[in-house]
């Protein structure tokens, strides 16, 4: 269950005793350095890729990344691709709800009411999904809670609720929003922290006020007045108090940033940024980073593609033109996660050593394997970063294995020794072996 | 108010010195036997500490001094003197009115309440967006189409008392049928309107439906139940939001029936129909889940409303009444986190409430100009060009981002005294009166036609008040506010625990105990809000409300699945609130009656006397303990020993009037096999005795007494205005009870008069 406005506004106290949250303290954050800061982003595109220009022909550490992959290079040796891993989840529900619904539970859908073509209808997935399960993980450990457990970022994302846009599940029946708007992040992130601003800006009109206010009143409702005033000062002492300990700076956003088609690169920027400083403040360590949706018709004119997405997807691989733009699409999405690799890397480990990437683990994803055919077989899965201590550089081919097992694979990386994930029956094997 | 004490000082001194040639002197026999003991002014000594102040009549205090005074021998004193005296110092320093003229009550500075801060800043946001228009029409506009989506195939409208449909698995039934068929496979509807919230609180709102739903409260944008995606077997949703008790909320359901699940329509293109069903419930603050009823729902529509949820600390209650006298850090701290959320709250909606985009050219010009609209709604009347310099322009110039600018001058505006303190002498006498009337009438802000008035100086007389507040009354939050009162009353302001023994009672479930007060209140609705509004009324009605489930219980005819109805209860059975089973069962145990508990009620809430609390706990006798004895004749044994005869004396026979109702409240002629003694009795503050047997005469006696009048109104002048009434004229009580009974005992005139009093200014200190 969603947490109501009224939790939400006790958590904005300003109250003596939430100054120290109000204010990002690290007393949460860094109590606990002894520890290694492990991280995970789940990266999400849609629509499938076009093989031939996506996947390495070799096997093994010595491999080239071919066109829709080449933004990977700087980080090449930090880079796991895994191909033939397969979403063997079958039940209600057309490939590209299954696709998104599945993906990260790794459960069937429910029969319900949202139906794609002439496939059966079905509801939200079974379950929830494995960020979600790394995230309860964290919290449950006062070591490695952070304030938020995980963040849910999109781009792009269509305004509707459905299977279709909807990856990250806190439970059966529960998905997650992901929130697209940089601005509505920013806000959640640092809000406080503005608040704190804007509130210490007035004390000092507010002590004059009352002084006037307390002249046309009589010597015995004065006092109230002088009372209030008591108080007001009190806060503004503990306000500066507060500031003088105060932790890490808020990063600085991009003004009128519009939620708009054309606005994607700026959209995209922007939440990256915002993740980062997240990581950097140990807000969370759990992120996931949703672009549209599956089945999304981005049309990306900056890399000179007119056409949406989606109906790109569908066009036969004889279509040479098609495949070229679905390539230029797959490489720009690529781009984002080299931005976020590269971010990642600039970013020292706060307390720490080495870079933010060193201990974290972007892994990329899709809906589909191939957009034309709607298979769930060869899933894309791209690994980036140090986090789990995966042997990067390295191309894997593995033969048809359920990605039950690698979402296994993610959770046993943080200590959430699960026996299965999702469906039981695609969990025999354990986790995915080969990939450490 | 300076002239009417002299003269009334005047008139003691007079009666005094009349006194003096024939009747003993009270003054005299006071000095000479009492002042040893209780001190020369009745302020106590080391010997007897307590201050002889207290409430009872002179009859009532000649008696009690007759009876027990001096304490060494009372046989000093006879009745002549005893009246003396107890004329004597009722009249130097016991009285309540004596009291106030040694110590004049006064005005006191007070901050907004709780209450009226979240109702004034819902106000202040309100004045940005269209008037809301409440009607007296009940119900949801209902909109219903074929396919799956609302409005898009679209079949017919209508107005649904509410949303309890079970449609089997055929379409909607029409009447008459619309031109299109209505399909039963796939159809939809959209209820729309606005709900009205009768208390302030956390609703939890559930729709059931084993189709695909979503709902809307009070936000356009976010449902609070997001059902649309059918998944799995779940059929109930449920969403929570604070509302506010008073106003109209915009709301919105939806549903559709689809296919849904193993179906496949390339095998099966004509699948039978599933059935469906649908129903809009809620759970009130303190209720149970129900059915959302008629009148709380309206086709009309709402703007939303600014509901600033932030938790307070309660105010002070001590003197029975909600005030904003004290402030405290916990308070300062609470009002900073609720102005912010308020902040926060408009900033998200600039665009519809500054009417600004966030590319538009003039952003910076325009939200200057609402930042300056928005503050004078705050403080309750206009700018002046100096303190638009000071409270808006000042700001803008110093902070380049426009954004931040409004963000700081929204903040101060909520956080100053001007917002907080409305009657601090910062406002334009129009404007006090304007911001006190809506004070005291609706806890709230003036609204546009309030500051319209003041602005063009037409509050300046009684009668122009006056009318102000005969047009306020017809705003839902004026009804709210006389039926909180009217709980006050009879102390049922918080929802009691209505629980009964399954065994003794059984069928008397929380879903009864939630209908007896729906009762209760339509009850005190009806009597207040009908043409005479007459207070006696409340005390004499022989009629109630009840739905079938109540009829079932309380014996009534009424169809088992009748919705709330207007009956007549059984001649000569019940009378009013006293003997209303809501009231009955608040005041028993879970298994028999509590005569102690109905008698504290009458004497210290409808009569208005002080009763001491007893000087000890008391487990109150076991029945099974004394299976020969009646409840009545249990308490009077309890209540024996002299300690707790002075206090039980009054109370009991006021309570064993009741004894015809068991502890659910049901009418009853024995107890067990032994017929009930309701006789009862109560020594009026006249010194007469008065006598009555049963619920009906102890509510002839009540209606009838002064004392029940003069409780009303002084209870009823706190709850508006939240400040003493003597401080607004030692003589004011006895002023408005004659109002009252001069007036048609009317309670909305009384209303009225006290507003009018509040509101005109206070008389040059």
């Amino acid at each position: 269950m969603a947490r109501t406005r009224r939790e939400f506004v006790r958590d904005l106290g300003l109250s003596a005793a939430a100054l120290p949250f109000v204010l990002n303290l690290p007393s949460l954050g860094f109590a606990n350095q002894a520890r290694r800061k492990q991280r995970i982003v789940f990266m999400f595109s849609p629509n499938g890729i076009v093989p031939k220009a996506f996947w390495p022909d070799e096997e093994g550490p010595k491999f080239t990344l071919k066109e829709s992959l080449t933004p990977l290079e700087p980080f090449q040796s930090k880079t796991l691709i895994l191909n033939g891993v397969c979403d063997r989840v079958r039940g209600d529900g057309d490939a590209h709800m299954r696709g998104m619904g599945c993906l990260l539970t790794g459960i069937e859908l429910f029969p319900g009411n949202i139906q794609g073509g002439s496939d059966t209808p079905a509801g939200w997935a079974r379950g929830h999904s494995v960020d979600q399960e790394i995230k309860g993980h964290l919290q449950k450990d006062a070591a490695t809670k952070t304030r938020f457990g995980s963040l849910e970022f999109g781009v792009m994302v269509p305004d509707r609720a459905d299977t279709w846009t909807r990856w990250v599940y806190a439970g059966a029946n529960q998905p997650v929003a992901p929130v697209d708007d940089p601005y509505q992040m920013f806000n959640k992130l640092y809000g406080r922290a503005k608040d704190r601003e804007a509130l210490a800006s007035v004390l000092d009109d507010l002590t004059d006020d009352l002084k006037k206010v307390g002249g046309a009143v009589s010597a015995a409702d004065k006092r109230l007045l002088d009372e209030h005033a008591a108080f007001v000062r009190a806060m503004e002492k503990e306000l500066q108090e507060a500031k003088a300990s105060a932790g890490h700076p808020v990063p600085k956003l991009e003004p009128g940033v519009r939620r708009d088609n054309d606005e994607m690169p700026r959209i995209s920027k922007a939440q990256v940024d915002l993740m980062v400083g997240a990581f950097a403040a140990d807000f969370t360590r759990v992120a996931s980073l949703q672009y549209t949706n599956s089945v999304g018709g981005a049309r990306m004119r900056w890399v000179g593609v007119d056409e949406g997405h989606h109906a790109l997807s569908h066009e036969p691989d004889t279509n040479a033109a098609a495949q070229e733009k679905l390539t230029k699409i797959n490489k720009w999405f690529a781009e984002q996660l080299a931005y976020l690799a590269k971010r990642l890397a600039e970013t020292p480990e706060p307390g720490g050593t080495g870079s933010l990437l060193d201990n974290t683990l972007i892994v990329w994803t899709n809906e589909l394997g191939k957009g034309n055919s709607h298979t769930l077989d060869n899933i894309p899965f791209v690994l980036v970063g140090g986090g789990l201590d995966f042997k990067t550089g390295r191309s894997l081919k593995y033969n048809r294995v359920p990605h039950n097992r690698l979402l296994m694979s993610l959770a046993h990386g943080f200590g959430a020794r699960v026996k299965t994930f999702g469906n039981p029956n695609f969990c025999g094997d354990g986790p995915l072996t080969g990939l450490t | 108010m300076r002239t009417p004490l002299l003269l009334t000082a005047g008139l003691v001194v007079l009666a005094a010195s009349q006194a003096r040639a024939a009747d003993p002197d009270g003054q005299q026999i006071y000095k000479q036997m009492c002042s040893r003991c209780h001190g020369p002014a009745g302020e106590g000594t080391k010997k007897v500490p307590a201050p002889l102040v207290g409430d009872r009549s002179v009859p009532q205090l000649a008696a009690l001094i007759d009876r027990t005074m001096p304490e060494d021998d009372p046989d000093k004193l006879d009745a002549a003197g005893s009246k003396a005296v107890a004329a004597y110092i009722s009249e130097a320093f016991y009285s309540p009115a004596a009291q106030a003229r040694l110590k004049p009550p006064r005005v006191e500075l007070s901050r907004l309440t709780v209450n009226q801060f979240r109702q004034a800043v819902a106000d202040v946001v309100a004045g940005f967006r269209p008037a809301a228009k409440p009607d007296d029409r009940r119900g949801l506009a209902a909109d219903y189409s074929n396919g799956r989506n609302p409005g898009a195939k679209r079949l017919a409208g209508r107005v649904d008392p509410g949303v309890n449909f079970d449609f089997g698995t055929a379409a909607p039934a029409f009447d008459p049928e619309p031109k299109e068929k209505p399909d039963p496979a796939q159809f939809s509807v959209r209820w729309e309107g606005s709900v009205l919230a009768p208390d302030t609180g956390v609703y939890e709102f559930t729709v059931r439906t084993d189709h695909a739903a979503r709902l809307w409260v009070n936000d356009a944008k976010k449902p609070l139940v997001d059902a649309w995606v059918k998944s799995g077997s779940d059929t109930e949703f449920r969403g929570s939001v604070f509302l506010l008790a008073g106003r109209a909320y915009p709301l919105r359901l939806e549903f559709s029936k689809a296919k849904q699940g193993v179906d496949d329509s390339k095998k099966n293109p004509n699948p039978p129909p599933k059935p469906a069903q649908v129903a809009l419930m809620w759970k009130r603050p303190g209720r149970v889940v129900e059915v959302v009823a008629a009148r709380h729902l309206s086709p009309a529509k709402a703007p939303e409303v600014c509901v600033v949820e932030t938790p307070f600390p309660p105010d002070d209650r001590s003197l029975g009444w909600e005030r904003g006298t004290a402030v405290s850090k916990e308070w300062d701290a609470a009002a900073t986190d609720a102005a912010l959320e308020a902040v926060g709250y408009v900033l998200a909606r600039l665009p519809e409430l500054a009417g600004v985009g966030q590319n538009d050219k003039d952003r910076a010009t325009k939200l200057r100009d609402f930042c300056a609209r928005f503050a004078e709604r705050a403080f309750r009347r206009p700018l002046s060009a100096d303190e638009r310099r000071v409270f808006v322009d000042r700001v803008f110039d110093a902070v380049p981002d426009p954004d931040a600018a409004a963000k700081r001058v929204l903040l101060f505006a909520l956080k100053s005294p001007r917002f907080l303190y409305p009657d601090a002498g910062t406002l334009p006498e129009p404007y006090a009166v304007a911001a006190r009337l809506a004070l005291v009438l609706w806890d709230a802000a003036p609204d546009a036609e309030l500051l319209a008035a003041a602005a063009a100086s037409k509050l300046g007389t009684r009668d122009e008040v006056v009318k102000q507040a005969e047009r306020m009354l017809s705003d839902p939050r004026a009804k709210t506010k006389l039926r909180e009162f009217l709980l006050t009353w009879l102390k049922l302001d918080h929802a009691p625990d209505l629980a009964k023994d399954a065994k003794r009672y059984p069928g008397f479930d929380p879903a009864v105990a939630a209908d007896l007060r729906t009762s209760l209140e339509l009850f005190l609705d009806d009597v207040v809000w009908a043409d005479g509004s007459d207070f006696r009324k409340l005390l004499l009605s022989d009629e109630t409300y009840l739905n079938g489930r109540l009829a079932k219980f309380y014996g009534a005819d009424l169809p088992a699945d009748a919705g709330f109805t207007k009956v007549k209860w059984e001649p000569g059975k019940r009378a009013g609130v006293v003997t209303h089973p809501y009231v009955l069962s608040a005041l028993a145990y879970t298994d028999v009656s509590s005569p102690i508990h109905r008698g504290v009620f009458v004497a210290r809430g409808l009569l208005g006397i002080t009763i001491r609390p007893p000087t000890d706990a008391f487990t109150p006798l076991a029945a099974d303990l004394h299976p020969k004895l009646t409840t009545r004749e249990r308490v009077a044994l309890q209540t024996k020993p002299h300690a707790c005869a002075g206090c039980h004396a009054v109370m009991n026979p006021l309570g064993f009037a009741l004894e015809n109702f068991d502890a659910a409240g049901r009418f009853r002629e024995k107890e067990g096999d032994k017929p009930v003694d309701v006789s009862g009795s109560y020594d009026t503050r006249a010194g007469e005795t008065a006598k009555f047997a049963g619920g009906p005469e102890l509510a002839r006696f009540l209606a009838a007494s002064p004392e029940t009048s003069a409780a009303f109104v002084e209870r009823l002048f706190h709850h508006y205005v939240k400040q003493p009434v003597m401080a607004y004229g030692v003589d004011r009580p006895d002023k408005l009870e004659k109002y009252l009974s001069e007036n048609g005992h009317s309670v909305r005139k009384l209303v009225v008069e006290v507003a009018a009093t509040a509101a005109l200014p206070k008389p040059p200190k």
